[in-house]
């Protein structure tokens, strides 16, 4: 039985690439190394139904047609609409986020990546002031205070502690935990914070009120500080940037508490400039621990091809960009889309109910291995290969390492980015017949 | 004198991008000739005359041309665009980027104003009688500086981050600004005469006024006591000290 | 099979001794040949400077630039150079472009070919980076590309120095060479890269690496003789300890002479010095520091072991990135702004900072002048690349304004007159009435670049050559670059013809065509080194991959998917 050693997970950002993937009969029937969540991804096409063929929706029911079919149809209600939306593609390729960028193109369309909802904000705080990083080997090798800041990777990134942080063994850290110390930022108490050194239970949505707190201390002015911050005692925070201070090579990793709380991204942008200020005292950088295990790769994607990182709008036959106004909800919200693709992703289980809503009125096309809620107000699905599993190309870790995932069983199902080449082939053909749309 | 008045004749779900809805575009052209000048639906061209009935009366330079706009635009984005003279009254509300990189002439909002009204102005007025959403005399994204000169005044309510990037030019907010009002300003002054919420988040200089309350204050500024300031008592604060700014914030006792 | 011939244009091949002669071009199946039949396309270069497509030895194109990207949405609408910059829509034959100093790959594919250049180098990835460029590679049209890969604060360079293991050192540059499909290796700050991770930098060339026992000369001899022995086309390639401090003159010319005990079998230089503008400044402080061109100079018209290229600054904002992590930091806090840094493990570091220069300040006006100051006070030509350090002194449209500037004298006195009093007495530029003929601009921009580089099908226009011309509108013996600097920069800003492996790409400063442009990489390992050292090395990898690494050892290595067009060169073992 074939065992394919230094497998890519394909589930969160960790992407974990030392899974061992046992191959029969074409089936993966074991995986090791792998968390609970890897596993169940990497065997997900074994274990789960999938979309078995595309299909069309008639009469509101879905009926079976070919794969042709269903990429004319889709191709057909994006080039008959104004504002067509193009979502998603955080958990396919780089090679097929490149495809959903140029069909975007050629239809005048808004793309955007899950970061939406999700890490979106990062991206916006290194607009505002940088991203002050490292690799996760480096992180793993020297830092010594690891500080979660709205993020709980017991859950999320099952083996992120002990391949990159908390449990880690590393270079100048050879004891692993012995040699760290942890701390969780977070108003509730996490499964990660009851494990650590330090727990500061910040009121919700005063990430912002912290930092500035943490960043007058840095620069001298403790003194102006009131006895209670963020709902905390002085004496508190004053412990954690005494923390940091005696640091010898500190980490932030933060998440949604920062980027989705009051204040969104300025938080993020504000533990930037925290992390600026203490590289004046000790070493100190920050890591955004991202969700999908592919949602870096869409922000590296789409910053080289289109010069910005999400919510792009083409309309105007030039990227666009101005999250709050071409964002996927900023646009659904107030219905204007009047057409919307989806791939590798699931808009209809994570967006606003305002946004679903307008989701049911429309054409949508969706483009996934498997059925989930937003098949429910597609008009066109069509069955995609499982990036990772039965196609390879390439995925950027949370630290924006790229690494190549392996193909590890044959399939009939086509790629997305065999999906997304044949749809903009056909859209040409349409543009070319004098169909409107697209600059 | 030239008075063009745009009447919407339909209420468009998708946003209209008008970037040449502006004195300047407008100047002594014709009523055909204003019909014909073109704005984009998502992702199609068309003209203003799809979306409103023209009408021209007299005729102009920009310092000259006065833009009245007969209703609701809650979907007609840009209006005012870069002018640098004249006059745009819209009566009704308006979509986002009203007035953005305006230099001169003066608009006026009857309705509300939506996210970015004002966006890196560097001269000229715009009132807004209603509120103002996300961002009013805001920057664009990456920039340091937003707003350069010129003058923002909103009637109601504004949402978050009111100012932000400021770099010149005065903003008067009649009602509340909601959160981080002055945010990573470097110049300019903002009053707030309602309520406001962690006015001067990272600010490096600039002057804020609250007369309402200030229902969270951040707590990286320096009370320096009390100051009389064309007769208002405040509590004055410097900071913010979190990036040793040296803003000044005006809170009314 | 498509047979080309060029007529009538007066052409520029330093190389091959032509200096301005009205030559006939004759290319077939993409390269130069001896002559054509009757029924070649006709190009006609009337009025015209013919050159070889600019090679650029140095610029930041593919990696790193997307975190300066990803910093700066504004600078996608920038447009202070229309046709160069800014916004511009989709076409049926084009993407849509964006940016200035952060171009999207598509506008720097379209832009370089509309300068002339036809192949460019990026300055600085790490090995575990590396997919990264190549990925961004393979967007970038038209051109011919090539990586040079960050090896002077390599944990295991360091370590196999430090144990005085020249042959294990040979091995493993010659793997990352490969791991990376990388074409050459770069040294920035060494060792500084590495002592960046605990945030402290080396001082100098004999202060110690944090952690290890070796200092950045002995890392730079260890990989230079590592180089010559392993006879790599392109020598080291480096980037000084101490950049952008003043009095950092003696530090540059410490290096340049440590090298000098080196020796190449190789009809090319030891060490490629790059943007030495930033690297030319003496004096104790920002107060008292001025040019030391002249010092810089004088030793390199007397020595031959060295090329430099000039980090010309140009004025308005500039994007910083770099590997010197440790001076981005500084620049950033001097500053107040944005800063991203990145510690690759083992590797080296980075960071990226947004700057603006400025005429009015005396200390940006005097950089200008350095550069300048060094491209004409070094004599032979064939020692100087033109650069901006692309866009770290400047973005790389600009180009034509940099080389305008090195025929005028009159533009540069110009220039000079709207600077602060306090610049004068820092520079020598007001002395200095040299202009640069074309001979001399086609040696800085296309022929020395691709001898320095050791890419022998370029930068001319002999028989053999791969057929990239670039030809400009402007005629020599009519238009005077001493008084016509405008002219001179906007003929060079947009090509009458670009061909790039005998295809038109440019015409009359537009695109016409878009075809794929081929990666060079060199593999020094397969044949150059024996299989007891590799597995020797191979021992040793396994053991810090599985230790110190986050990545597996087969993830590593640049799968051959990354090159759709490579072009695999293989170093003669000696």
């Amino acid at each position: 039985m074939p065992v394919i050693k230094d497998v890519v997970c394909t589930l969160c950002g960790c992407l974990c690439d030392d899974l061992e993937a046992t191959v029969e009969d074409n089936k993966i029937t074991k995986v090791g190394k792998a968390c609970k969540l890897g596993r169940a991804k990497t065997m997900g096409p074994f274990l789960h139904e999938r979309i078995e063929k595309p299909m069309i929706r008639e009469n509101g029911e879905l009926k079976e047609c070919s794969y042709d079919e269903a990429i004319t149809k889709a191709a057909e209600i994006l080039v008959a609409a104004k504002r067509p939306m193009s979502y998603g593609w955080c958990s396919t390729s780089c090679e097929a986020i490149e495809k959903a960028i140029l069909l975007a193109e050629e239809t005048g369309s808004l793309i955007d990546s899950t970061a939406n909802v999700c890490h979106g904000p990062s991206a916006l705080a290194a607009q505002e002031k940088g991203a002050p990083s490292c690799s996760l080997g480096t992180a793993k090798n020297y830092a010594d205070l690891i500080i979660f800041w709205g993020c709980n990777p017991v859950h999320a990134h099952p083996r992120h502690q002990t391949r990159y942080s908390t449990m880690a063994k590393g270079a100048f850290t050879p004891n692993g935990k012995k040699d760290k110390k942890m701390v969780v930022v977070d108003p509730r108490n996490t499964d990660t914070a009851k494990k650590a050194d330090l727990l500061l239970q910040l009121k919700p949505g005063t990430d912002y009120v912290l930092i500035e707190a943490l960043r007058a201390i840095v620069n001298g002015h403790e003194d102006v500080l009131p006895d209670e911050i963020a709902g905390l005692p002085k004496a508190k925070v004053l412990e954690l940037a005494e923390m940091c201070k005696a640091a010898k090579f500190g980490i932030i990793y933060f998440g949604m508490g920062i980027t989705q709380t009051r204040g969104r991204y300025k938080s993020g942008d504000n533990v930037s400039s925290l992390i600026s200020d203490l590289n004046q005292i000790t070493k100190f950088v920050m890591i955004g621990m991202r969700g999908h295990y592919n949602v870096t790769g869409f922000g590296q994607v789409a910053s080289w091809e289109t010069g910005f990182p999400m919510a792009i709008d083409f309309s105007r036959g030039y990227p666009y960009y101005n999250p709050g106004e071409t964002g996927t909800n900023d646009v659904l919200m107030r219905r204007e889309v009047d057409a919307f693709i989806t791939g590798a992703a699931d808009p209809g289980a994570h967006f606003p109910q305002e946004s679903v809503k307008h989701l049911f009125k429309i054409p949508a096309i969706q483009i996934d291995g498997y059925a989930n809620p937003t098949t429910e107000f597609s008009d066109v699905v069509i069955p995609a290969a499982i990036a990772g599993v039965e196609c390879d190309g390439t995925a950027y870790r949370m630290d924006c390492q790229p690494i190549r995932m392996k193909k590890l069983v044959e399939t009939t199902f086509k790629t997305d980015e065999e999906i997304l080449t044949e749809i903009i082939a056909k859209v040409r053909e349409l543009k070319g017949n004098g169909a409107k749309g697209g600059a | 004198m030239q008075t063009v008045t745009l009447t919407p004749k339909r209420s468009p779900t998708i946003s209209i991008e008008a970037e040449n809805i502006t004195p300047d575009a407008f100047a002594g052209k014709s009523t055909a000739e204003i019909g014909a000048i073109t704005a984009w639906e998502g992702n199609e061209e068309i003209t203003l005359a799809d979306i409103f009935d023209v009408a021209v009366d007299g005729s102009g330079d920009a310092a000259g041309t006065k833009i009245v706009i007969d209703g609701d635009v809650p979907r007609v984005k840009r209006i005012g665009e870069a002018m640098t003279a004249g006059e745009i009254v819209i009566k009704g509300n308006v979509d986002m980027r009203c007035g953005a990189r305006m230099s001169g002439g003066s608009i006026t909002v009857e309705g509300n104003a939506d996210s970015w009204v004002g966006r890196e102005m560097t001269g000229g007025e715009i009132l807004v009688k209603g509120n103002a959403a996300y961002y009013a005399g805001g920057g664009y994204r990456g920039e340091t500086c937003g707003m350069r000169g010129g003058k923002l005044t909103i009637e109601g309510d504004v949402l978050d981050f009111l100012g932000e990037h400021m770099c010149g030019g005065e903003i008067i907010v009649k009602g509340n600004a909601r959160l981080l009002p002055g945010v990573l300003n470097w110049s300019g002054t903002i009053t707030i005469e309602g309520d406001t919420t962690l006015p001067g988040g990272e600010m490096k200089s600039g002057t804020i006024f609250v007369k309402g309350k200030v229902l969270e204050m951040l707590p990286s500024y320096r009370d320096e006591g009390t100051e009389e300031v064309d007769g208002v008592t405040y509590r004055k604060y410097t900071g913010d000290l979190s990036r040793n700014g040296e803003g000044v914030l005006y809170v009314s006792v | 099979m498509a047979e080309m011939i060029i007529k009538n244009g007066v052409v520029y091949d330093p190389k091959n001794g032509i200096d301005g002669e009205k030559n006939e071009i004759c290319i077939k199946d993409g390269k130069i040949v001896e002559n054509v039949g009757a029924g070649a396309k006709i190009v006609d270069a009337e009025g015209c400077v013919v050159m070889a497509g600019g090679v650029d030895g140095h610029t930041h194109c593919a990696g790193k630039i997307n975190t300066g990207r990803i910093m700066s949405p504004h600078d996608m609408r920038y447009a202070p150079i229309p046709g160069l910059s800014g916004e511009e829509p989709r076409t049926k034959l084009l993407r849509p472009q964006v940016g200035y100093n952060t171009p999207n790959t598509y506008a720097i594919g379209y832009r370089y070919s509309k300068l002339g250049y036809t192949s460019i180098a990026e300055a600085a990835i790490t090995p575990m980076m590396a997919r990264h460029m190549h990925e961004e590679f393979e967007e970038i049209p038209i051109l011919d590309k090539l990586g040079l890969v960050l090896m002077g604060s390599n944990w295991q360079v360091m370590q196999y120095i430090q144990d005085k293991d020249p042959e294990k050192l040979k091995a493993y540059m010659a793997w990352v060479l490969l791991a990376a499909r990388g074409y050459g290796v770069k040294v920035v700050n060494p060792g500084g890269g590495s002592s960046w991770t605990w945030g402290k930098n080396v001082s100098g060339l004999d202060d110690k690496v944090v952690d290890f026992d070796v200092t950045p000369a002995d890392i730079l001899i260890g990989l230079a003789e590592a180089n010559e022995a392993l006879n790599l086309p392109h020598s080291i390639h480096v980037h000084c300890n101490n950049l952008g401090m003043p009095g950092n003159i003696s530090t540059t010319l410490d290096t340049m002479k440590l090298l000098e005990k080196v020796k190449t079998k190789r009809d090319r230089q030891v060490m490629h010095v790059t943007h030495v503008q930033f690297n030319a400044y003496t004096g104790t402080s920002w107060m008292d520091f001025a040019s030391g061109a002249q010092d810089v100079a004088e030793y390199i018209n007397k020595h031959d072991h060295i090329t430099f290229d000039m980090g010309q600054l140009m004025f308005g904002p500039a994007m910083t990135m770099t590997a010197d992590g440790p001076t981005e930091y500084r620049n950033a806090r001097m500053f107040d702004a944005k800063w991203s840094n990145y510690d690759q493990e083992l590797e080296d570091a980075g960071g990226v900072v947004p700057l603006s220069y400025t005429s009015q300040h005396f200390a940006h006006a005097t950089m200008w002048a350095i550069g300048l100051e060094l491209a004409l006070l070094v004599k032979d030509p064939w020692k100087v690349m033109f650069t901006t350090d692309n866009p770290n002194g400047g973005a790389f449209v600009n180009y034509p304004e940099g080389q305008a500037l090195l025929m005028s004298d009159k533009k540069r006195q110009e220039v000079i007159a709207g600077f602060p009093d306090m610049t004068m007495d820092r520079i020598t530029l007001p002395n200095i009435d040299r202009e640069l003929d074309w001979g001399e601009i086609a040696t800085m921009t296309r022929a020395m670049s691709a001898k320095m580089l050791g890419l022998e099908e370029k930068g001319h226009l002999g028989v053999g050559a791969d057929a990239d011309v670039a030809i400009y509108n402007i005629q020599p013996d009519k238009v005077d670059p001493s008084v016509e600097h405008e002219k001179i920069k906007k003929a060079l800003s947009f090509a009458k013809y670009t061909i790039k492996s005998g295809e038109i790409v440019v015409r009359d400063g537009e695109i016409t065509a878009t075809p794929k442009g081929k990666v060079y990489w060199v593999n020094a390992y397969e044949n150059g080194i024996a299989q007891g050292e590799k597995d020797r090395l191979m021992t040793d990898l396994e053991e810090r991959f599985a230790k110190y690494y986050s990545i597996q050892l087969s993830n590593y290595m640049v799968e051959d998917a990354y090159l759709p067009r490579p072009v695999e060169i293989r170093p003669e073992v000696i």
